[in-house]
């Protein structure tokens, strides 16, 4: 799936601003953002249920509207929607029907989601964890390849979230689909994804592995030392940056700990003091978005 | 040519999975019914009616299914405006992504139950009218000019079936669609035929038009269109309607 240069103005808004990223096959995307970064209005330029001002998006190579067979490739859960006087199941046969699937496949979704019990209930009467279920047996109608779920973990309870969690690992780590899964809160796709893109004000923060945010978020180690040039001497090498920090303590950035403790050792340099300060996945996230959040509170100015 | 059948199949599953239908043809049926009923009951020149058996009071009785046009447009109105009311339009634009086809299957569903809804009315009503008729004196007798209107009045349901999906797709409100509709036909359209400089205009209305095509309600001294005209220009109506509601549907963002 590829976006390239999506623009869209909701009035003298620029909800998304030449946003282009690239989600890679039978992998799990996540697609992160503060509340208003434009990531719903991203998903649904994708999936061609918005026109975009400007920019494409193609799914293998084809725009989502030109695709013969759409559910066959795609399935996407963008919200709950289902009339509230008609059933689980005769919903999944409506989809069914329009997609030109055996109504049997509504009864096999229903199982996988683990929804048959409720299956001739009247949709309107679902929990809210039971409507989210509902919602991906739509998607998982056709059978597609692709799956792209919009903040899939809103409204959850905790034990709906592990499920999901779950269900999603197996979806794409057992079964190699391919994921794009938006949220708001990086530590919901922090356990599932292998990718993030990460979006703020609609444009385009930061896409690449998680391991690599990861390997940013390692942050200084301080390490304390009665030999500090020895130290230096000891652990320098590129990539890695030492600074003093006082009488006899260095912050070393580019190695972890471990790194640092056996070329200590290795030196024969006396250490005192080894300790990390990272700034956490969850702080770089934090920093990559700051300032882009479309209604920031003013802070602490009240007394 | 498969793929269009199954979209109006799963307009069909769509429209017998809930209970809409089913109430609303209750309400037409005893629309129907009760009207026959009622005219059945005060047939005789006292009441201003024409008497049970004349041929006139036929004519009346084959203008009674057309009254409930409005149950046809309702069902067309909520069959379109629903995708909207309950964010369904997303699944059902993602599954069928070139928007017309989703209007097109509706407008052919709806027509069909179109049909079933004149069929249910139309039966109910030659029922009614022979049933108490003939407990009263005479049951209608059938003729060639009164079974054309009768049929006539059973066609305008269809049609307006058909405008009611239109509407929807214009105006995507479902209680504005409704109450906008039902205000336009009964208060906006007698208004402009009360007034003398422009009841001219009401026969080219669609209300007109429909009293055109059963000749009922031309009341009051308003010439009106021959039947054939009024069908032609409220299917017209029907026909504009549905392919503005296409040409929106597929324009608007689905958000």
């Amino acid at each position: 799936m590829e976006v390239r240069g999506l623009t869209k103005t909701f009035g003298s808004v620029t909800a998304v601003d030449s946003l282009s990223f690239t989600v890679e096959p039978g992998q799990v995307t996540g697609f992160l953002g503060p509340n208003g970064a434009g990531k719903t209005t991203t998903l649904r330029m994708a999936l061609g249920l918005i026109t975009p001002d400007r920019g494409t998006t193609t799914i293998g190579g084809t725009p989502y509207a030109a695709l013969r067979q759409p559910a066959r490739h795609v399935g996407a859960v963008l919200e709950t929607a289902f009339h509230p006087g008609r059933s689980g199941r005769d919903h999944l046969r409506v989809y069914c029907r329009a997609a030109g699937l055996p109504a049997s496949r509504a009864d096999e979704v229903l199982a996988r989601v683990g929804l048959t019990p409720a299956a001739r209930r009247k949709a309107g009467n679902y929990s809210l964890g039971m409507r989210q279920r509902l919602g991906l047996a739509t998607a998982l109608l056709g059978d597609p390849r692709v799956l792209v779920l919009d903040e899939p973990a809103n409204g959850l309870d905790p034990e709906g979230i592990q499920w999901l969690r779950g269900f999603l690992r197996h979806l794409a780590h057992d079964e190699g689909r391919t994921v794009l899964i938006s949220s708001h809160l990086l530590s919901e796709v922090e356990q599932t994804a292998d990718r993030v893109v990460i979006v703020g004000a609609g444009k385009l923060v930061r896409e690449g592995s998680l391991d690599e945010l990861r390997r940013e978020s390692a942050g200084t180690v301080t390490v304390r030392t009665p030999q500090a040039d020895a130290l230096a001497a000891a652990v320098a090498g590129p990539g890695v940056a030492v600074t003093t920090a006082g009488p006899g303590a260095l912050q070393v950035s580019g190695l972890t700990t471990d790194e640092i403790g056996h070329r200590a050792f290795v030196a024969g340099v006396e250490l005192h003091e080894l300790s990390a300060r990272t700034s956490g996945l969850e702080e770089v996230y934090f920093r990559l978005t700051a300032g882009a959040e479309q209604y920031a509170a003013t802070s602490g100015s009240a007394s | 040519m498969n793929a269009a059948v199954d979209l109006v199949r799963a307009e069909w599953t769509k429209l017998l999975s809930t209970k809409v239908f089913f109430w609303l043809l209750l309400v037409a049926a005893l629309m129907g019914g009760g009207f026959t009923a009622l005219f059945t009951a005060l047939a005789g020149a006292q009441n201003g009616l024409p008497p049970v058996g004349s041929p006139e009071f036929t004519e009346v009785v084959a203008g009674v299914p057309a009254q409930v046009a409005v149950i046809p447009l309702v069902l067309g109105i909520i069959g379109m405006t629903q995708e909207y009311r309950h964010r369904t339009a997303t699944p059902t634009f993602l599954v069928t992504p070139r928007r017309g086809r989703v209007v097109v299957a509706k407008l052919l569903a709806y027509a069909v139950a179109g049909v079933a809804v004149a069929a249910v009315v139309v039966a109910v009503t030659v029922a009614v009218a022979s049933g108490y008729g003939s407990a009263r004196g005479a049951a209608p007798d059938w003729t060639a000019d009164t079974l054309g209107t009768l049929g006539r009045s059973g066609l305008a349901l269809v049609v307006f079936a058909v405008i009611g999906v239109g509407v929807g797709a214009l105006v995507r409100n479902q209680v504005g669609a409704v109450v906008g509709s039902l205000v336009y036909l009964f208060v906006v359209e007698s208004i402009i035929a009360s007034i003398p400089a422009t009841a001219d205009a009401y026969r080219f209305l669609p209300g007109g038009a429909l009293a055109a095509m059963t000749g009922t309600g031309g009341g009051g001294g308003i010439d009106l269109l021959t039947a054939w005209q009024g069908g032609l220009l409220l299917l017209g109506y029907g026909l504009v309607a549905a392919v503005l509601g296409t040409v929106l549907a597929v324009r608007r963002d689905v958000v």
